[in-house]
């Protein structure tokens, strides 16, 4: 009894060094890392920090489960020739409620936070001062400016002023479809018969051919032409959105 | 010779239906000749047909009318090739069908990967690309189904209840018998141009859609009916059947994954016939359930599928669960540990798993109230998940492990299911998931769950079992070989996409932006790596069944029931009524034992 006492001592002391171990070169690799690509807008930022945090109190879990597993691997395996059973070990109350506890305050952490706190830092975004219609059909998009009365169908690009709160109202003519600009983190599908809306600002300057989180892509599956639905996405400051406005205006006049 | 009458009965059904159909429509003067609804009307006659033709006729229902039934006389091979009742041909048939069905989906899976290469449109057009798409996932959603459920399911569980056969042997040979023409309506929607929908099949894009759509539709409802047929029976059988001696704490945890999902098959499929029929109906007969522009909700749609499809996720994994803790049990020589909190957890999973459907609809445009309890409720359901991963690796924890090859694929189960779960807390978390949704985020995350975890399930139930299902033993080595090499194959498959979703990967493309050229070549040469593993497994498969060394009765030493007789097991299974006497892992207690049955030598 003795012996094995000791052992199971020396065992966790060992799954203990291990985990901390762990751990912590993990902590430092995702110092090191950015898995994220460019994010460009106020909402990028809540999601990216939300992906981040989560990311963070998923490492010690992660860590400690692989560290089990690997350990029981290596340390527990028997021998070729061994007939012995284990001992009958059927469950051990502290590890149990030690577990269920972790795992509920680790669950109900993540629903206030990054859950509830990131849908408040979403919500507060919500105050507009440019509304865009986004009208999806198979397989192009029409933006309509509201405010500068101006209308590009079948668009190829998505001109926006940085710095500018923005709403877009999202709809469909045809299937279901999903605006979506990836390096501002936004995603609504675009439903027939609804109005959907999705709220951000751009905050860096920047094109397409910068960076190709830049553009309208439709994620959600549309048919045929679904792959390349979608649009550059251009953020101008406010001086060239102005005169993009205007230029595309007397286009429309004069074309 | 039962399987021509089943095609002509479906052929004479098919014709009859569809005249009828043609023929009242050319007398209320519409154009009388439709593809998509005379085959609605032909439905139920061509599956009635094929199933009297196949032996509901001959085995079950000619006593109905004063006939002598017709008796059943086919031994060997052949029994696998008729309605046989026998729930140990019923369990080898849903294996070989399934597997078949998986590996086709798996082709599918290659030259998608071959296409994605590179990025523009080489070998496939942006069409043909939906259509195998579409087929993989929803041949790899009916193989995640039914595979498992299907084969062990019906093999196992009455030899581990120790029951002589199902509670209805001759509605479990319906049940099976039904999945033929699931092959065929699949198959029909091929050769019509195949559907672009994905197996989410999202109205209206699959109302507007080509005709291959309808047997799309058709293909689940058959299905669906398949797998409520066999879950009453599981129910009925774990619930009525049980040995003396074998109450329910008793249960070997398989048999308890097996009759808690089987609830859940009854319950939930019968929403995800109601959507795919309202599709359906909306196509032929033009009710507008989904036409916004008529006062249709095309959001309703996905309700009702994800009330099922989500709860289906749990009916993918929970069986896996079932054989990786039964596996990691014996194969630690060690009891199950926290027996009664696993137990609990698959409980508490099933009655969650039905309020958590909403999460795949985060960016949908539903009612923002509905985010924040969708969120919280799955957020929790990886509480009773954990339930599971802490009674994994307690019982492997101080085990005697024996590293065969039934523990490799349990083990690797635990390590894929544990990203796959932990990158599902991901999901949950709508400011996470904004980003996430419809990439290749989730589609790690899924395969992670349903290949990492449920189909490495299937291979470790596989070479688990094989000794008993054949009387044969697969080749060790070779065994060893297809796990590190799918395993390997696998993870350096799906890892990069959990990167390629997070770096604007969407799901579902034909094509991409070029930046993501590199990981996707990568990811591919990976893919086939996986595939290939496959080939090891199959001549390991097919000529360890021909020319295997015979195997004894227990050749892991396993203490639950269906290790007691003999391999395979008698046509009663059992020459004298088991009796349980205590838990079924007895390890390393010489005062526990599960039945006073001697094994037979």
């Amino acid at each position: 009894m003795a012996d094995s006492t000791r052992n199971t001592k020396i065992d966790l002391i060992v799954v203990a060094v291990l985990w901390i171990v762990a751990t912590a070169i993990t902590y430092w690799w995702l110092s090191t890392t950015s898995f994220q690509p460019m994010g460009a807008s106020t909402s990028a930022e809540i999601s990216d920090d939300s992906f981040d945090l989560l990311l963070k109190l998923s490492v010690p879990v992660t860590t400690f489960v692989l560290i089990v597993i690997g350990y029981s691997v290596i340390r527990f395996r028997a021998a070729p020739d061994d007939t012995d059973d284990s001992a009958p070990v059927r469950s051990n109350r502290l590890f149990v409620g030690l577990w269920i506890a972790i795992t509920a305050v680790l669950a109900v952490y993540v629903i206030i936070n990054p859950g509830f706190t990131g849908l408040a830092a979403l919500a507060d975004g919500r105050d507009a001062e440019m509304t865009i219609e986004v009208t999806a059909q198979q397989w192009n998009w029409t933006y309509r400016y509201v405010e500068e009365d101006l209308e590009i169908a079948r668009a190829e690009e998505l001109v926006l002023p940085m710095d500018v709160p923005i709403v877009f109202v999202i709809t469909s003519k045809d299937v279901i479809h999903s605006f979506w600009i990836p390096a501002f983190r936004i995603k609504m599908d675009a439903v027939p018969g609804l109005e959907s809306r999705t709220y951000t600002t751009a905050t860096e300057l920047g094109d397409f051919g910068g960076d190709d989180g830049f553009r309208v892509q439709c994620a959600e599956l549309c048919g045929t032409g679904h792959s390349n639905m979608s649009t550059t996405v251009s953020v101008l400051s406010q001086a060239d959105f102005d005169a993009w406005v205007e230029f595309e205006k007397s286009e429309g006049e004069h074309g | 010779m039962s399987i021509v009458k089943g095609i002509i009965g479906a052929i004479i059904g098919y014709v009859v239906g569809a005249a009828l159909v043609t023929a009242i429509r050319a007398a209320t003067g519409a154009d009388p000749w439709d593809l998509e609804v005379a085959t609605m009307g032909a439905y139920l006659p061509m599956l009635g047909g094929w199933l009297l033709g196949v032996g509901v006729w001959g085995y079950w229902a000619r006593p109905w009318f004063g006939k002598d039934a017709k008796t059943y006389t086919f031994t060997g091979w052949k029994r696998f090739f008729n309605f046989d009742t026998d729930h140990k041909v019923i369990g080898i048939q849903y294996l070989v069908t399934f597997l078949f069905i998986f590996f086709l989906a798996g082709l599918f899976a290659m030259i998608m990967r071959y296409e994605l290469m590179n990025p523009g449109l080489d070998v496939l057009t942006a069409s043909s690309y939906n259509g195998f798409m579409s087929l993989h996932g929803t041949m790899m959603v009916f193989v995640a189904v039914a595979a498992t459920i299907g084969a062990f399911g019906n093999y196992v569980v009455p030899l581990m209840i120790g029951a002589d056969d199902m509670a209805f042997p001759k509605l479990n040979a319906l049940s099976y018998w039904i999945v033929p023409m699931v092959v065929v309506f699949l198959t029909a929607s091929f050769l019509l141009g195949g559907y672009d929908t994905g197996w989410t099949g999202y109205a209206p894009l699959s109302v507007m859609t080509r005709t291959g759509a309808l047997f799309f539709n058709l293909a689940f409802v058959t299905l669906g009916l398949s797998s409520i047929v066999g879950a009453i029976n599981i129910v009925t059988t774990v619930a009525t059947m049980r040995a003396p001696g074998l109450s329910w704490f008793r249960l070997p945890i398989f048999v308890w994954a097996i009759y808690i999902s089987s609830w859940m098959v009854l319950i939930f499929t019968q929403f995800i016939a109601l959507a795919m029929m309202m599709v359906a109906l909306d196509r032929t007969v033009g009710t507008v359930f989904f036409d916004a522009g008529e006062g249709g909700a095309p959001l309703l749609y996905q309700h009702l599928f994800w009330f099922y499809s989500h709860p289906a996720v749990y009916i993918m994994i929970l069986p896996g669960f079932g054989i990786m803790l039964e596996v990691l049990a014996h194969f630690s020589r060690k009891p199950l540990f926290a027996y009664k909190y696993a137990v609990g957890g698959m409980l508490t999973i099933a009655f969650m798993s039905a309020i958590v459907w909403a999460h795949h609809m985060f960016t949908s445009g539903m009612p923002q109230v509905l985010l924040r309890p969708f969120m919280a409720s799955t957020e929790l359901i990886s509480i009773p998940t954990g339930l599971i991963m802490l009674s994994a690796i307690g019982t492997i924890w101080q085990g005697r492990l024996r590293l065969r090859v039934p523990m490799l694929f349990a083990l690797g189960l635990l390590f894929n299911f544990l990203f796959g779960g932990i990158t599902g807390v991901f999901l949950a978390d709508v400011p996470a998931d904004i980003q996430l949704q419809d990439t290749y985020f989730v589609v790690a995350h899924f395969h992670y769950v349903i290949l990492g975890g449920g189909i490495f399930a299937l291979f470790a139930g596989i070479y688990y079992w094989f000794p008993k299902m054949t009387g044969r033993t697969m080749n060790e080595l070779l065994g060893k070989v297809h796990f590190w090499w799918m395993m390997i194959g696998f993870n350096l498959t799906f890892m990069p996409m959990f990167w390629l979703g997070l770096n604007g990967m969407n799901r579902r493309i034909a094509d991409y932006v070029p930046s993501l050229g590199g990981t996707n070549r990568m990811i591919s040469i990976a893919g086939f790596l996986l595939g290939t593993s496959f080939v090891v497994f199959l001549w390991n498969f097919i000529y360890s069944w021909w020319r295997g060394p015979v195997a004894p009765a227990n050749p892991w030493g396993a203490t639950t029931l269906e290790w007691q007789v003999s391999s395979p097991p008698p046509h009663e299974n059992f020459d004298t009524q088991p009796v349980i006497v205590g838990d079924p892992y007895g390890y390393g207690d010489p005062s526990v034992r599960h039945t006073v049955l001697e094994p037979t030598p």
